[in-house]
Protein backbone atom coordinates (compact mmCIF):
# COMPACT_ATOMS: atom_id res chain seq x y z
CA UNK A 1 0.00 0.00 0.00
CA UNK A 2 2.01 3.14 -1.12
CA UNK A 3 1.29 6.10 0.75
CA UNK A 4 -0.73 8.68 -0.83
CA UNK A 5 1.00 12.24 -0.62
CA UNK A 6 -1.73 14.28 -0.39
CA UNK A 7 -2.18 17.61 1.81
CA UNK A 8 -4.18 15.31 4.28
CA UNK A 9 -1.04 12.92 4.85
CA UNK A 10 1.23 16.19 4.93
CA UNK A 11 -1.67 18.01 7.64
CA UNK A 12 -1.78 14.90 9.69
CA UNK A 13 1.77 14.55 9.85
CA UNK A 14 2.33 17.96 10.84
CA UNK A 15 -0.47 18.08 13.62
CA UNK A 16 1.58 14.54 14.75
CA UNK A 17 5.05 16.01 14.94
CA UNK A 18 3.33 19.50 16.88
CA UNK A 19 1.54 16.28 19.19
CA UNK A 20 5.16 14.85 19.78
CA UNK A 21 7.20 18.21 20.39
CA UNK A 22 4.46 19.37 22.94
CA UNK A 23 4.98 15.94 24.35
CA UNK A 24 8.70 16.34 24.67
CA UNK A 25 8.18 19.24 26.52
CA UNK A 26 6.37 18.46 28.75
CA UNK A 27 7.95 15.15 29.86
CA UNK A 28 11.41 16.71 30.07
CA UNK A 29 9.25 19.29 32.51
CA UNK A 30 8.33 16.38 33.94
CA UNK A 31 11.55 15.19 34.65
CA UNK A 32 13.10 18.13 35.93
CA UNK A 33 10.28 17.81 38.36
CA UNK A 34 10.86 14.51 39.43
CA UNK A 35 14.61 14.67 39.19
CA UNK A 36 15.96 17.76 41.49
CA UNK A 37 19.76 17.12 41.40
CA UNK A 38 20.87 18.40 37.51
CA UNK A 39 22.89 15.25 37.40
CA UNK A 40 20.38 13.22 37.71
CA UNK A 41 18.44 15.10 35.24
CA UNK A 42 20.72 15.15 32.65
CA UNK A 43 21.00 11.24 32.66
CA UNK A 44 16.81 10.80 32.69
CA UNK A 45 16.85 13.41 29.50
CA UNK A 46 18.99 11.79 27.46
CA UNK A 47 17.54 8.10 28.35
CA UNK A 48 13.95 10.38 27.64
CA UNK A 49 15.74 11.65 24.13
CA UNK A 50 17.22 7.99 23.21
CA UNK A 51 13.24 6.88 23.70
CA UNK A 52 11.93 9.66 21.44
CA UNK A 53 14.54 8.63 19.01
CA UNK A 54 14.40 5.11 18.64
CA UNK A 55 11.24 5.82 17.39
CA UNK A 56 12.03 8.77 14.95
CA UNK A 57 12.23 6.31 11.45
CA UNK A 58 8.49 5.53 11.61
CA UNK A 59 6.34 6.02 8.12
CA UNK A 60 3.02 5.13 9.24
CA UNK A 61 0.74 7.06 10.69
CA UNK A 62 -1.28 4.78 12.38
CA UNK A 63 1.42 3.36 14.14
CA UNK A 64 2.54 6.87 14.83
CA UNK A 65 -0.56 8.09 16.28
CA UNK A 66 -0.71 4.77 18.36
CA UNK A 67 3.16 5.30 19.90
CA UNK A 68 2.29 9.40 20.41
CA UNK A 69 -0.90 7.43 22.30
CA UNK A 70 1.21 5.72 24.42
CA UNK A 71 3.49 8.05 25.29
CA UNK A 72 0.84 10.58 26.34
CA UNK A 73 -0.63 7.34 28.82
CA UNK A 74 2.93 7.21 30.18
CA UNK A 75 3.28 10.99 30.73
CA UNK A 76 0.08 10.93 32.60
CA UNK A 77 0.94 8.17 34.65
CA UNK A 78 4.28 10.03 35.85
CA UNK A 79 3.23 12.94 36.04
CA UNK A 80 4.46 14.70 39.63
CA UNK A 81 2.04 15.63 42.11
CA UNK A 82 3.61 18.94 43.06
CA UNK A 83 5.13 20.52 39.89
CA UNK A 84 7.66 23.18 39.73
CA UNK A 85 5.92 26.38 38.64
CA UNK A 86 7.21 29.46 38.11
CA UNK A 87 6.23 31.87 40.96
CA UNK A 88 4.74 34.64 39.28
CA UNK A 89 2.68 32.27 36.71
CA UNK A 90 -0.81 30.77 37.69
CA UNK A 91 -0.56 28.47 40.44
CA UNK A 92 2.77 29.35 41.88
CA UNK A 93 3.77 30.42 44.79
CA UNK A 94 3.44 34.26 43.95
CA UNK A 95 0.87 34.54 41.76
CA UNK A 96 -1.53 37.57 42.34
CA UNK A 97 0.63 37.85 45.74
CA UNK A 98 0.52 41.60 45.60
CA UNK A 99 -1.28 42.84 42.47
CA UNK A 100 -0.25 46.52 41.19
CA UNK A 101 -2.25 49.07 42.49
CA UNK A 102 -4.21 50.99 40.17
CA UNK A 103 -2.74 54.12 38.79
CA UNK A 104 -2.49 57.49 40.43
CA UNK A 105 -2.12 56.03 43.88
CA UNK A 106 1.59 56.47 44.88
CA UNK A 107 3.35 56.62 48.31
CA UNK A 108 4.54 60.28 49.00
CA UNK A 109 7.92 59.68 51.53
CA UNK A 110 8.30 63.00 52.62
CA UNK A 111 9.37 62.21 55.92
CA UNK A 112 6.44 64.29 57.98
CA UNK A 113 7.81 67.66 56.28
CA UNK A 114 5.53 70.28 55.56
CA UNK A 115 4.73 72.73 53.12
CA UNK A 116 5.99 75.97 54.80
CA UNK A 117 9.17 74.01 56.37
CA UNK B 1 46.99 43.09 70.23
CA UNK B 2 48.24 45.94 68.00
CA UNK B 3 49.03 43.64 65.39
CA UNK B 4 45.89 42.61 65.15
CA UNK B 5 44.24 45.80 64.77
CA UNK B 6 46.75 46.56 62.36
CA UNK B 7 45.51 43.20 59.92
CA UNK B 8 42.12 44.53 60.61
CA UNK B 9 42.50 47.99 59.60
CA UNK B 10 43.86 46.47 56.61
CA UNK B 11 41.29 43.97 55.86
CA UNK B 12 38.06 46.19 56.65
CA UNK B 13 36.67 47.78 53.92
CA UNK B 14 36.51 52.03 54.77
CA UNK B 15 32.87 53.33 55.12
CA UNK B 16 33.61 55.65 52.38
CA UNK B 17 34.65 53.11 49.33
CA UNK B 18 31.38 51.15 49.34
CA UNK B 19 29.39 51.82 46.98
CA UNK B 20 25.68 51.19 46.23
CA UNK B 21 25.00 49.73 42.75
CA UNK B 22 22.02 48.85 40.97
CA UNK B 23 19.88 50.77 38.25
CA UNK B 24 17.24 52.22 41.17
CA UNK B 25 16.13 55.82 39.96
CA UNK B 26 15.59 58.30 41.99
CA UNK B 27 12.60 59.87 41.35
CA UNK B 28 11.12 62.65 42.95
CA UNK B 29 7.62 63.20 44.06
CA UNK B 30 6.15 66.66 43.48
CA UNK B 31 6.11 67.41 47.33
CA UNK B 32 9.80 66.32 47.12
CA UNK B 33 9.76 63.03 48.96
CA UNK B 34 11.06 60.30 46.82
CA UNK B 35 8.63 58.08 44.83
CA UNK B 36 8.67 54.74 45.42
CA UNK B 37 7.20 52.24 42.72
CA UNK B 38 4.34 49.97 44.51
CA UNK B 39 5.49 46.74 42.97
CA UNK B 40 7.87 43.91 44.16
CA UNK B 41 8.72 42.74 40.61
CA UNK B 42 8.48 43.20 37.46
CA UNK B 43 10.70 46.46 38.06
CA UNK B 44 13.83 44.99 36.38
CA UNK B 45 13.37 45.34 32.78
CA UNK B 46 16.73 43.92 30.83
CA UNK B 47 18.10 45.76 28.20
CA UNK B 48 17.83 44.17 24.56
CA UNK B 49 21.95 43.77 24.84
CA UNK B 50 21.78 41.67 27.76
CA UNK B 51 19.10 39.94 26.60
CA UNK B 52 21.24 39.07 23.48
CA UNK B 53 24.22 38.02 25.65
CA UNK B 54 22.23 35.93 27.78
CA UNK B 55 20.19 33.93 25.28
CA UNK B 56 23.64 33.57 22.63
CA UNK B 57 25.31 32.29 25.99
CA UNK B 58 22.49 29.67 26.45
CA UNK B 59 22.23 28.55 22.41
CA UNK B 60 26.38 28.73 22.56
CA UNK B 61 26.61 26.30 25.43
CA UNK B 62 23.99 23.37 23.86
CA UNK B 63 26.37 20.47 23.29
CA UNK B 64 25.41 19.83 19.90
CA UNK B 65 25.51 23.57 18.72
CA UNK B 66 29.36 24.91 17.34
CA UNK B 67 29.33 27.82 18.87
CA UNK B 68 31.41 29.34 16.11
CA UNK B 69 27.96 30.04 14.11
CA UNK B 70 25.66 31.47 16.91
CA UNK B 71 24.37 34.75 15.26
CA UNK B 72 21.06 36.64 16.95
CA UNK B 73 19.32 35.90 13.34
CA UNK B 74 20.39 32.27 13.43
CA UNK B 75 17.40 29.74 12.79
CA UNK B 76 18.09 26.72 15.14
CA UNK B 77 16.78 24.48 12.22
CA UNK B 78 17.95 25.64 9.23
CA UNK B 79 21.41 27.12 10.45
CA UNK B 80 22.60 25.04 12.86
CA UNK B 81 20.90 21.90 12.08
CA UNK B 82 19.06 21.14 14.99
CA UNK B 83 16.09 18.47 15.61
CA UNK B 84 12.51 19.30 16.23
CA UNK B 85 13.16 18.06 19.59
CA UNK B 86 16.63 20.04 20.17
CA UNK B 87 15.00 23.26 19.74
CA UNK B 88 12.54 22.10 22.32
CA UNK B 89 15.14 21.61 24.35
CA UNK B 90 16.72 24.78 24.02
CA UNK B 91 13.56 26.77 24.96
CA UNK B 92 13.42 25.14 27.98
CA UNK B 93 17.00 25.84 28.59
CA UNK B 94 16.32 29.54 28.05
CA UNK B 95 13.15 29.51 30.12
CA UNK B 96 14.91 28.26 33.07
CA UNK B 97 17.47 31.19 32.37
CA UNK B 98 15.31 34.08 32.18
CA UNK B 99 12.83 32.25 34.68
CA UNK B 100 10.24 32.54 32.39
CA UNK B 101 7.50 30.39 31.96
CA UNK B 102 6.18 29.91 28.25
CA UNK B 103 3.00 28.61 27.08
CA UNK B 104 3.22 25.05 25.43
CA UNK B 105 1.76 26.91 22.15
CA UNK B 106 4.16 29.66 22.47
CA UNK B 107 7.18 27.23 23.25
CA UNK B 108 6.52 25.27 19.63
CA UNK B 109 6.69 28.60 17.77
CA UNK B 110 10.17 29.83 18.75
CA UNK B 111 12.23 28.89 16.05
CA UNK B 112 15.34 31.07 15.86
CA UNK B 113 17.16 33.17 18.28
CA UNK B 114 15.33 36.55 16.73
CA UNK B 115 12.37 35.06 17.76
CA UNK B 116 12.99 34.15 21.12
CA UNK B 117 14.93 37.49 22.03
CA UNK B 118 12.04 38.82 20.57
CA UNK B 119 9.79 36.96 22.86
CA UNK B 120 11.91 37.45 26.06
CA UNK B 121 12.28 40.76 25.51
CA UNK B 122 9.12 41.95 25.28
CA UNK B 123 7.57 39.50 28.07
CA UNK B 124 7.19 41.85 31.19
CA UNK B 125 8.31 39.13 34.06
CA UNK B 126 11.46 38.37 31.89
CA UNK B 127 14.19 37.93 34.60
Amino acid sequence: MSVTSTAGYFARRAAQRERVRILYRRALKDKLNWAVHRHIFYQDASELRERFDANKHVEDPDTIDRLIADGEASYNKWRHPDPYIVPWAPGGSKFTRNPIPPSGIEIVYNYGREDND
Amino acid sequence: MALRAAILRHVRVPIQTLTLTGPKPQVRGPNGGSLRFLSSHGDDHLTKGEVIDRVLSVVKSFPKVDPSKVDPDVHFQKDLGLDSLDNVEIVMALEEEFKLEIPDKEADKIDSCLLAIEYIYNHPMAG
